[in-house]
């Protein structure tokens, strides 16, 4: 086979011509990868289990001080920016929110969906009366987004579905409404987009027996949990591009490196 | 807090990653820089803060908490060499500011007005009249200007190479109550230019 021959550091090197053309592709292919879509060449990046992802929130409020409205005001701006992107036609979008953190993830996300220039409304069945929620809501609302307590029958007017139900810290069993509203999404005649889980999956071991959700877009917030391995969607995003250097440390979390000045860096093809 | 916002504008406006000089006054300008700070850190710059003056009502001494969790040197004082830095990012006075300029700021801005590297200013280039702009004696003339919200009356006046708008949180309500034409974000971007 034709050799190519080079000198490097003293040494003579004769190399391959084909051996020298998948070296240079696999040097160049990431470059290229990164530079036209903003996508991560497939690594192993690090997954969090449940009590990791709890705990490094717990770190976050407590020992990094920062408040929720900040965590879910760019969490929620990531999510849309994720839905921005796997779905560029501008229509309506349904966006169904939980009784906790991954709802008010979702809050957020649809006031940023209104300035990508969607339309959402927001399915919100169970209201709590804590700080930030009832804020958050009324945010949502100041943006002219409307607020129903009930899926809606018929779903398939929307350019997909926002699923910001459960989130990591999910255990046990699903309690109504979302027992009956989780079942309709996984039936869904549109794409379904989920907030760091999948709702209803275990967040480590994924999807259970039954009919579970199967989410056409996942979107990972400050790094994939350990059920993501089972994401068999079209496409799984990662967002919340504000991690400490402490954190990535003590957590051991290899991710990737997010484009420029994205908010979200697309883990899979 | 605008959040994310000012740290876009200086991204695009100097690509070039090194270090960040930000210099932040005593009410919400100082806070976006403190943000910003953060945020440029992620980005791949390497900011230090300058902090004369730390108000302890919340949620400043978190905001400055969470920029020192990002390991990010903060400092009571202007360094007297400016010359290393890619930008000095501007997060002093907003547009709030009235009246005249307490020490240390007195001396920080005549600094900043002769420094020998770009000055991105957040809001209002700091010491200029929110409407008429730069007075008499030697006013800050900064080369970018990321204006938040909606560009005040003195940005006007503004002659430097880039002028950003950002805040992309705008409830169309207050659109209309305020009679705002805003130029349209381009697709998911927090920021939009508004000159060549």
């Amino acid at each position: 086979s034709s050799g190519i021959n080079a000198e490097y550091g003293g040494w003579m090197v004769t190399v391959d011509k084909w051996r020298l053309v998948a070296v240079c592709m696999l040097v160049v292919c990431p470059i290229l990868k990164r530079g036209i879509s903003g996508m991560a060449c497939k690594q192993n990046w690090s997954f969090l289990g449940q009590r990791d992802a709890q705990n490094l929130d717990l770190d976050l409020f407590n020992e990094y001080q920062y408040s929720l409205d900040q965590l879910v005001e760019l969490a929620g701006l990531a999510v849309a920016t994720s839905v921005s992107k796997s779905y560029p036609s501008r229509g309506p979008i349904l966006v169904v929110c939980g009784p906790g953190n991954n709802g008010a993830d979702g809050l957020v996300a649809a006031r940023h969906l209104v300035q990508f220039g969607y339309q959402p409304s927001i399915v919100y069945p169970k209201q709590p009366i804590k700080d930030p929620y009832p804020r958050l809501l009324h945010q949502a609302r100041g943006m002219k987004i409307p607020v129903s307590t009930e899926l809606p029958s018929d779903l398939s007017s929307y350019v997909c579905i926002l699923d910001a139900v459960f989130g990591f810290s999910f255990t046990g069993s699903i309690r109504s409404p979302f027992d009956t509203i989780i079942p309709s999404l996984a039936s869904s005649p549109v794409p379904v987009a989920s907030i760091d889980v999948p709702s209803g999956w275990n967040v480590e071991s994924g999807p259970g027996s039954g009919t579970p959700l199967h989410p056409d877009v996942l979107i990972s917030l400050t790094a994939p949990k350990l059920c993501s391995k089972e994401f068999k969607g079209r496409l799984h995003w990662l967002g919340g591009r504000f991690v400490p250097p402490d954190i990535r440390n003590k957590y051991n979390l290899t991710l990737p490196d997010y484009p420029d000045t994205e908010q979200v860096v697309l883990l899979n093809n | 807090s605008s959040g994310i916002n000012a740290e876009y504008g200086v991204s695009k406006s100097y690509p070039t990653r090194g270090p960040i000089l930000v210099v932040c006054g005593p009410g919400n300008n100082g806070a976006d820089g403190l943000v910003a700070a953060r945020h440029l850190v992620q980005f791949g710059y390497q900011p230090s803060i300058v902090y004369p003056k730390q108000p302890i009502k919340d949620p400043y001494p978190r905001l400055l908490h969470q920029a020192r969790g990002m390991k990010i040197p903060v400092s009571t004082e202007l360094p007297s060499d400016l010359s290393s830095y890619v930008c000095i990012l501007d997060a002093v006075f907003g547009f709030s500011f009235t009246g005249s300029i307490r020490s240390p700021f007195d001396t920080i801005i005549p600094s900043l007005a002769s420094s020998p590297v770009p000055v991105a200013s957040i809001d209002v280039p700091s010491g200029w009249n929110v409407e008429s702009g730069p007075g008499s004696g030697t006013p800050l003339h900064p080369d970018v200007l990321i204006s938040l919200t909606a560009p005040k009356l003195c940005s006007k006046e503004f002659k430097g190479r880039l002028h950003w708008l950002g805040g992309r949180f705008v409830p169309p309500d207050i659109r209309n109550k305020y009679n705002l034409t805003l130029p349209d974000y381009p697709d998911t971007e927090q920021v939009v230019l508004l000159n060549n």
